[in-house]
C-alpha cells in the first residue's frame, strides 16, 4: 500500500522579512509547510508500524525538486512532483487539480495525508478538494491515526469534544499541527535525500485541462491594529469594575 | 568562485539549528551552573551524526565535509559552546585518527567514536609547555612488543569521557615527540576533575596522569620520533572547530544585540533607532561576515587539502580573525545591552566569557601570527 502525503513548498517564514509594511521574498528559501511537516511524520510514523511505502506528492516551481529533499530526508521513500515555472502562487482549486491528477497516476494508494492547512495561505481548502475529485472520504482536524488492514481509525478533535472514525481506506486524512513532534533528519538522511526516486511530471503528462487565471495575488497581509485601552487600576475592584465594563466578567 | 550553500548544506544547517534551539536551548543555563553537557544532548547530536560527519563513510562517518561541519557546528555553539566544544575537540583526535592512522587502527577506533558512543581527545599540552614540542616531557619506552608511557597532560578536552585519546610522548630511542593512541581509562589511566574555567561551560577540560600505561606498538600513530606532522596537521583540523565555536558565539551576539535593540525603548523609541546602537550593530553585522566566510572556506579546503603546511598557514590565519571577532563582538553587545549585559541573566554575558577563551586555547593567537609570518617569509 502507498501512503501518500501531499506537501506544498512555501517560502520559509523564519527569514521573511518586511519592509515598508509588506513581506520582502527576496532571497528567501523555500521549505515545506509547517503542518505539512506533521502530515508526512504521521506518514512515516504509520510506515514505521504497519509497513507500506511513503511517497511525497507536490506542485510548484522548478525549486520544488530541491525543497522536496527536506521530505526525502524527512523519512518519505519516493517522490511525485508536477513542477512547471508557472506555478509559483496558484490558487487552491488549481492546486488540488493538479495533486488529484498525479495521485491518479500512483497505484494502490490507501491513506492521503495532508496539513490541516498550509504554511503561506492557509486556505485549509486542498485536501477537501482532491478527497472530491477522487472521489475519497475525507476526515480532517485528526490527532490519531491507526491503520489495521485496509481501515482507518482517526480520532479528529472538535471544538468540544473528541470523534473517533473508522473509516475503509482509500481515505484523505488532515491532520493538526499537534498530532505529533517532526524528528529532525541526521546528516546521513539529508544527504541521502537527493538519491531517492523522484518522479517529475510536467502539465503535459497529466490528463487535466486547466483554463483562466492560475496565480492568486495577495494584495495586502496585515495584522489587525490593535490598541491598548490605557485604564489606569489602583486596586483589584478597580479592575473587577474595568473587565465587568469590557464585559469580560460577568457575561 | 560560488558562495552559495547547497540545498543539502542549507538542510543541515537548518536541522542542527532546529536541534539546538528545541533541546540545547532548554539546558543551556544548566550545561552553564553544572559545566557539563547532559548525556541526552549528547546522544541526540550522536543520532544526527555529528559526531562522525566530516569522516569516511567507510569508517562510519557520514562524510558530509568539513565545510558542512561547519555550517552545523555553528549552529549549535550559537545556543551552548559546551556541546559544540566536545564534538570540536572529538573531531580533532579523530581526525588525525583518519589522517595519520593505519588501516586497522581506523577499523577499531573510528566507528564507535563517529557513532557517538566513544568520545576521543588529543592530548600535547603539559605542565610544563603549550605549543612546543620540544618541551614535552611525557616518555614512551619500548618494552618488547609494548611502549610504557609515563606523563601528566594538561587541559585536555573531553578527557574524563570514555574513547581514545590521541597522545604525544618522546620516544625512548630518539627522544622525539611521537603519537600514540590510547583507550582512556585503561589500567595507569587517570584524570583531575574538569577546570572551572571562564566560559566554554560544558566543554570539560581535565588534567590526565598516565603511570606506566602499558601500549602496544600498533597504537603508534604515524611515524616513531615523527609526531609533529600529526600535531600540526591535527591542531590545525582542529581549527576548524575552534573557529565554528567562536562564529556561532559571534552570530548569538549579533542576535541578541539585534533582538535587545528593538525591543528596549528610551524616552519611548526602541535603542534601535539611535545612530550610537546602529553603529555597533552594523560592526557586530561585519565582523560576523568576515568570520563566516573565512570559517567555511577553511571547511571547504578542508576537505582536500594540498599540504599539510598550508593548510596549517590558513588554519591558523582564520583562527586569528575569527577568535578576535568573537571578542570584538561579545564586548560589542556588552555594550549594547548596557548593565545589563553584565548581568547572568543575558545571555551575552555568557557570550563574552565563552568568546575569550578562543584566542587562547589550542593555540594562543601570537602563535598563530607566527605560524602565517613563518609561511609567508619562508
Amino acid at each position: 500500500m502507498n501512503i501518500v502525503v501531499a506537501l506544498k513548498q512555501v517560502p520559509d517564514l523564519q527569514q521573511i522579512r518586511i519592509r515598508n509594511r509588506q513581506p520582502v521574498f527576496d532571497g528567501v528559501p523555500y521549505t515545506i509547510g509547517s503542518i505539512d511537516k506533521n502530515a508526512l511524520e504521521a506518514g512515516v510514523q504509520l510506515k514505521e508500524v504497519s509497513g507500506g511505502n511513503l511517497m511525497a506528492v507536490s506542485v510548484g516551481n522548478e525549486e520544488l525538486e530541491d525543497t522536496i529533499k527536506e521530505a526525502l530526508a524527512g523519512g518519505a521513500d519516493e517522490a511525485c512532483l508536477v513542477i512547471d515555472d508557472k506555478f509559483a502562487d496558484i490558487e487552491s482549486s488549481i492546486s488540488a487539480a493538479l495533486l488529484a491528477a498525479a495521485i491518479k497516476k500512483i497505484d494502490d494508494v490507501g491513506l492521503l495525508l495532508f496539513g490541516e492547512g498550509s504554511g503561506d495561505n492557509y486556505s485549509g481548502q486542498v485536501s477537501s478538494r482532491v478527497a472530491e475529485i477522487l472521489g475519497f472520504p475525507q476526515i480532517g482536524y485528526a490527532s490519531q491515526i491507526e491503520l489495521e488492514g485496509q481501515t482507518a481509525r482517526i480520532t479528529r478533535v472538535l471544538e468540544d469534544s473528541e470523534e473517533v472514525l473508522e473509516v475503509r481506506m482509500p481515505v484523505v486524512v488532515s491532520v493538526l499541527s499537534d498530532i505529533n513532534k517532526p524528528r529532525i533528519p541526521s546528516v546521513t538522511q539529508i544527504l541521502k535525500a537527493g538519491r531517492k526516486p523522484k518522479k517529475v511530471l510536467g502539465i503535459d503528462d497529466l490528463e487535466i485541462e486547466l483554463s483562466g487565471d492560475r496565480t492568486i495575488t495577495t494584495l495586502s497581509s496585515l495584522a489587525p491594529e490593535t490598541d491598548r485601552q490605557r485604564i489606569a487600576i489602583k486596586s483589584a475592584a478597580d479592575l473587577i469594575s474595568a473587565l465587568r465594563a469590557e464585559g469580560f466578567l460577568g457575561r | 568562485m560560488n558562495f552559495t550553500l547547497t540545498k543539502e548544506q542549507a538542510l543541515i544547517q537548518k536541522m542542527a539549528r532546529e536541534f539546538a534551539d528545541q533541546n540545547i536551548a532548554l539546558v543551556a543555563e544548566q550545561i552553564e551552573q553544572q559545566n557539563e553537557v547532559p548525556r541526552e544532548i549528547l546522544q541526540g547530536l550522536a543520532e544526527l551524526d555529528l559526531f562522525g560527519m566530516a569522516m569516511p563513510e567507510a569508517y562510519g562517518g557520514a562524510d558530509a565535509g568539513y565545510d558542512s561541519y561547519v555550517l552545523a557546528m555553528e549552529q549549535i555553539a550559537r545556543v551552548s559552546s559546551g556541546p559544540a566544544m566536545v564534538v570540536s575537540a572529538h573531531s580533532l583526535g579523530l581526525a588525525a585518527i583518519s589522517n595519520f592512522g593505519t588501516e586497522a587502527q581506523k577499523q577499531k577506533y573510528m566507528p564507535p567514536a563517529c557513532r557517538g558512543e566513544h568520545i576521543t581527545s588529543f592530548a600535547f599540552t603539559e605542565p610544563g609547555t603549550g605549543s612546543d614540542p620540544k618541551q614535552i616531557n611525557s616518555t614512551a619506552v619500548r618494552d618488547g612488543d609494548h611502549y610504557i608511557i609515563n606523563g601528566t597532560k594538561r587541559f585536555i578536552t573531553n578527557a574524563n569521557y570514555p574513547g581514545s585519546l590521541v597522545v604525544f610522548a618522546k620516544d625512548s630511542q630518539g627522544g622525539k615527540p611521537t603519537a600514540f593512541i590510547v583507550d582512556k581509562f585503561c589500567e595507569g589511566y587517570s584524570v583531575s576533575e574538569p577546570w572551572k574555567k571562564l566560559g566554554w561551560h560544558g566543554g570539560p577540560l581535565c588534567d590526565i596522569y598516565m603511570q606506566n600505561i602499558k601500549l602496544p606498538v600498533e597504537n603508534l600513530l604515524g611515524e616513531l620520533g615523527n609526531g609533529y606532522p600529526v600535531l600540526q596537521y591535527g591542531i590545525a583540523f582542529g581549527k576548524i572547530g575552534m573557529n565554528s565555536v567562536a562564529l556561532g558565539t559571534t552570530l548569538a551576539a549579533f542576535e541578541e544585540s539585534v533582538k535587545y535593540a528593538k525591543e528596549k525603548t528610551h524616552r519611548g523609541d526602541p535603542i534601535a533607532k539611535f545612530q550610537a546602537i546602529q553603529l555597533k550593530i552594523a560592526d557586530i553585522a561585519m565582523k560576523y561576515e568576515t568570520s563566516r566566510w573565512l570559517a567555511y572556506r577553511l571547511g571547504v579546503l578542508a576537505n582536500n587539502p594540498k599540504s599539510p603546511s598550508d593548510f596549517a598557514r590558513e588554519a591558523a590565519l582564520s583562527k586569528v580573525v575569527i577568535a578576535e571577532n568573537a571578542m570584538a563582538a561579545a564586548r560589542i553587545a556588552v555594550d549594547i545591552h548596557g548593565s545589563y549585559g553584565l548581568m547572568e541573566d543575558y545571555k551575552v554575558s555568557r557570550l563574552y566569557r565563552d568568546a575569550i577563551m578562543g584566542p587562547q586555547v589550542e593555540g594562543v593567537i601570537d602563535m598563530q601570527k607566527l605560524i602565517v609570518a613563518g609561511a609567508i617569509l619562508a
